[in-house]
């Protein structure tokens, strides 16, 4: 599937959708049209990405935070990068999280896009191809995962990977 | 539709957060789904007795403390649930359900009726599980705050190999005190004997590891003889 498109039963007329793309020669323009609001997707560094759910994990809590009217970022686009980080620093969860300049492929996350517009839209500003779903495990970066969610090789003796960063995201706002 | 303290619905029925599988004093637990994986959601209920701006600090409290622990366990190594979302507004925690799994409270009693000895290889291996899970967890300073065997599972089927999974840690804090960790041994002490009659050793192989694998044992064990002298019918001289 070229992309792909998740409902949270948490909230059922919200629609999320994932879309990879790789040969990208244009993430410093993209950057600039998110800043600017041309472009209403949040675009994901993949390689700290495990699997899809856990983008649907920041997004379930993206949602519910907007809805109480207690989103820390701007936006729900960028909310989405934050949730995915282990720490409460904003400008560093779009850093991390975010695509940077030099980056050659990005996961992009569309939301409420019901027509599949703003996908279309997306894809057309983009200068890459877009790529099946499948083949995000081929990005993942573990050993930068890792380092990032510091998650220590005892955690993993009984959790997979996703699971502890799964959980740090969860948590976060408990400590 | 808030919940009030009051039951809104039995056991059984399934209501907008899933299907309503146990009723405790604090909270409520439902089975449902989370984006295809099975989940547990705890729900702690407002207690209209206390005043609502105390009681919503307090149930806030209570639920970032149970997260908390959980994560403080996972990252020592100890098998948890996986938090999956918080909800602060309602007070839900929504977490993996763990499937396929017995109680460890089953797993004893089944085990004593099948190999009639007192003694089972199994549940000695298990009892040395169970001290090194509470040595882990007491060398990173967590109070689980309600050990029995109803709140540790293993995941079916079970073998030498299978890790103790620990759950509830809605009575958890983080403490460094050995009077703290010693009265966390005795509470799991009074739960293992009294559910499980004559397991005295198997219990005591508990605290024989625990003893070997912490690195504050003795002040804890040491305190965890000294609350056995409270309590009802016990004379403090000691």
């Amino acid at each position: 599937m070229a992309s792909q498109s998740y409902e949270l039963e948490l909230f059922p007329n919200c629609k999320v959708t994932l879309a990879l793309f790789d040969g990208v020669e244009n993430c410093q323009d993209l950057k600039r049209c998110i800043m600017e609001g041309k472009v209403d997707a949040a675009l994901l560094n993949v390689s700290m990405i495990i699997e899809p759910f856990q983008v649907l994990v920041s997004a379930n809590k993206a949602f519910h935070v907007q809805q109480h009217g207690k989103m820390k970022t701007r936006n729900i686009n960028s909310e989405i990068l934050f949730n995915l980080s282990p720490t409460n620093n904003i400008s560093e969860s779009f850093k991390r999280f975010g695509v940077s300049n030099e980056d050659k492929s990005l996961l992009a996350v569309v939301l409420n896009d019901s027509n599949g517009e703003k996908l279309q839209r997306l894809t057309e500003q983009v200068e890459g191809t877009r790529i099946d779903m499948n083949q995000l495990k081929d990005f993942t970066d573990e050993a930068k995962i890792k380092k990032v969610y510091k998650i220590q090789d005892t955690e993993l003796t009984n959790s997979t990977l996703l699971d502890a960063v799964i959980c740090r995201m969860a948590t976060k706002d408990a400590s | 539709m808030e919940p009030d303290g009051a039951p809104t619905s039995s056991v059984g029925q399934t209501c907008d957060v899933g299907e309503l599988i146990k009723q405790g004093a604090e909270a409520r637990v439902y089975s449902t789904t989370f984006m295809g994986r099975p989940t547990i959601v705890k729900e702690r209920f407002k207690k209209k007795y206390r005043h609502p701006t105390l009681d919503k600090k307090l149930t806030h409290r209570r639920t970032t403390r149970e997260v908390t622990a959980i994560l403080r366990c996972r990252k020592s190594g100890i098998c948890t649930p996986t938090v999956y979302f918080v909800d602060y507004e309602s007070h839900r925690i929504y977490m993996e359900n763990i499937e396929n799994s017995t109680t460890v409270r089953d797993y004893v009693a089944s085990e004593q009726k099948e190999t009639q000895e007192t003694n089972p290889e199994t549940l000695v291996s298990l009892a040395q599980k169970i001290g090194t899970l509470l040595a882990t967890m007491h060398d990173n300073d967590v109070i689980h705050g309600d050990l029995t065997t109803s709140n540790m599972l293993l995941r079916q089927p079970v073998d030498s190999s299978s890790p103790v999974v620990l759950i509830d840690f809605g009575l958890s804090s983080v403490s460094g005190l050995h009077e703290d960790k010693g009265v966390d041994l005795y509470v799991l002490e009074r739960a293992f004997l009294s559910t499980h009659p004559n397991t005295e050793n198997i219990f005591e192989h508990i605290l024989v590891t625990y003893r070997k694998k912490s690195k504050k044992s003795s002040d804890v064990l040491k305190k965890l003889d000294e609350v056995r002298m409270r309590g009802r019918k016990r004379s403090m001289i000691g």
